[in-house]
C-alpha cells in the first residue's frame, strides 16, 4: 500500500518534469541540430535500457512506462527504481542540448603537434612506429639498399603510400616531407659509428621539431612553411 | 534540485570559453573518459589475438560515461539533502543500492575498505596529488579519481591495478 501511495505522487511530480522536458525539447529544436541531438538521445536512452535487462530479469520488480517523446518504437519499460534517475539525467542531457555542449563529432586527435610528431616518426613494416635501435637497424638496412639500387626506390614508394592513405588532401607536403627525412636518414647513417651517436642526434632532433610544431600553432600554412624550413635545417 | 547540476555545467563552460582552439577536444575530456584506457579494459577480457572495433569502443565508451553521469547525479542528489558538498564512495554505494545494482555493493564495500587502508585517508576524498594536479578543480578530480577507482573493480579483482589504471589516466587528462 505504502510504496503505491509513494509511487503515485511520484508519478505525478514526474509529470510535471516531463512537460518541463518537453517544453525545454521544444525550445532547443531550433538551435542545434535536431536529428543528430535526437539519435544521440535515442541512443543513451537504448544504452540505458539494455544495461538494465538484466537487472529486470534478475529482479523481476515491478515496471513504469517511460514517456513516449523520446521511443520511437513505443512505450520502454524501466526498472522502477530507476524511473526518477532517468528522468533527471534525460533534463541534464537536454540542458546541455539548450547550450550547445553535446559532442556533435569526435575529432581524430586532441592536440596537433602530437599528431604532427607522429606523422613524423618513421614506420616498419605493419605500420608501427621504430624505436632508437630499430631505427639504427633501419639505417643499415638501407644502406644496404642504397648500395643494391633498386632498394631506396621501394622504401620511397612504401611511405609515399602509406602517406597517401593517411593524409590525400596534403599529398604533396607529405611527399616533400618524406624526401627531406630520407636525406636526413641517409646523413645519419653516413655518421653513425658508435652506439651513442646517433642516439644523441635523435634525441637533439625531437626537440626541434616539437619546437616549430608549438610555433606553428597560429596559422596551418604558416605553421607548414616553418615546418619545411625546420626540417631542411 | 534541478539547478544543482545546472552550476557544474556552467562552471565548466566558463572555463572552456578562454581556449577557444581547444573547444571541441576541451568538451569531450569532459564529458567522456579517455577511449584508450577504456580499450585496455576490454582487450583484458579477450583472447591475446581479440581485436575490438572502433564502433565497439565508441559504444563502451558512452554507455560507462553516462552509467558515471547516472550514480552520481543521485548520490549529489543525496548530498544535497543531506547539505553536504562532498561526495564520498559510501554516497556512490548507497546511490548504486537506491538504483538497483545491489550485486555491486559487496564488493565495492570490500574494495573501498582496502583502498582506505591503503591510503590511509577515512573520509576517501581526493587525494592531494589530483589536487595538486588541478588546484580549480579538486572536487571533480576526486569524484573521477573514485569513480575509476570503482569502474576498473568490475573487470579486475586485482588491488595492484587500480593504480596502474590511475596514471594512463591522469596522462590522457593532460
Amino acid at each position: 500500500m505504502k510504496p503505491f501511495l509513494l509511487s503515485h505522487p511520484d508519478t505525478m511530480y514526474n509529470c510535471s518534469q516531463v512537460y518541463c522536458s518537453h517544453s525545454l525539447a521544444h525550445t532547443s529544436y531550433p538551435c542545434g541540430d535536431p536529428y543528430f541531438g535526437s539519435s544521440i538521445v535515442a541512443y543513451g536512452t537504448q544504452a540505458i535500457t539494455q544495461q538494465m535487462v538484466p537487472q529486470m530479469l534478475g529482479l523481476a520488480s515491478t515496471r513504469i512506462a517511460l514517456p513516449v517523446e523520446l521511443a520511437e518504437d513505443g512505450p520502454i519499460y524501466v526498472n522502477a527504481k530507476q524511473y526518477h534517475g532517468i528522468l533527471r539525467r534525460r533534463q541534464s542531457r537536454a540542458k546541455l542540448k539548450a547550450q550547445n555542449k553535446l559532442i556533435k563529432s569526435r575529432k581524430p586527435y586532441l592536440h596537433e603537434s602530437r599528431h604532427r610528431h607522429a606523422l613524423k616518426r618513421v614506420r616498419g613494416t605493419g605500420g608501427r612506429f621504430l624505436s632508437a635501435k630499430q631505427l639504427q637497424q633501419f639505417n643499415a638496412e638501407l644502406v644496404t639498399d642504397a648500395h643494391s639500387g633498386p632498394g631506396p626506390v621501394n622504401v620511397y614508394q612504401k611511405k609515399d603510400a602509406s602517406e597517401a592513405e593517411s593524409h590525400p588532401s596534403r599529398t604533396g607536403k607529405n611527399a616533400s616531407i618524406t624526401f627531406t627525412a630520407i636525406s636526413g636518414l641517409t646523413s645519419m647513417s653516413g655518421n653513425s659509428v658508435s652506439f651513442r651517436r646517433p642516439e644523441h642526434n635523435f634525441l637533439g632532433n625531437s626537440p626541434n621539431i616539437g619546437g616549430s610544431s608549438q610555433c606553428s600553432g597560429g596559422l596551418t600554412f604558416g605553421g607548414g612553411a616553418r615546418q619545411c624550413t625546420s626540417v631542411g635545417r | 534540485m534541478s539547478d544543482a547540476p545546472a552550476s557544474p555545467s556552467h562552471e565548466s563552460g566558463g572555463e572552456q570559453s578562454p581556449r577557444g582552439s581547444l573547444s571541441g577536444a576541451a568538451r569531450e575530456q569532459d564529458r567522456y573518459l579517455p577511449i584508450a584506457n577504456i580499450s585496455r579494459i576490454m582487450k583484458k577480457a579477450l583472447p591475446p589475438n581479440g581485436k575490438i572495433a572502433k564502433d565497439a569502443k565508441d559504444t563502451m565508451q558512452e554507455c560507462v560515461s553516462e552509467f558515471i553521469s547516472f550514480i552520481t547525479s543521485e548520490a549529489s542528489e543525496k548530498c544535497q539533502k543531506e547539505k553536504r558538498k562532498t561526495i564520498n564512495g559510501d554516497d556512490l554505494l548507497w546511490a548504486m543500492a537506491t538504483l538497483g545494482f545491489e550485486d555491486y555493493i559487496e564488493p565495492l564495500k570490500v574494495y573501498l575498505a582496502r583502498y582506505r587502508e591503503a591510503e590511509g585517508d577515512t573520509k576517501g576524498s581526493a587525494r592531494s596529488g589530483d589536487g595538486s594536479a588541478r588546484p580549480d578543480q579538486v572536487g571533480l578530480a576526486g569524484q573521477n579519481a573514485q569513480l575509476v577507482h570503482q569502474g576498473s573493480l568490475n573487470y579486475i579483482g586485482l588491488q595492484v591495478q587500480p593504480q596502474h589504471l590511475v596514471m594512463p589516466s591522469m596522462q590522457g587528462h593532460e
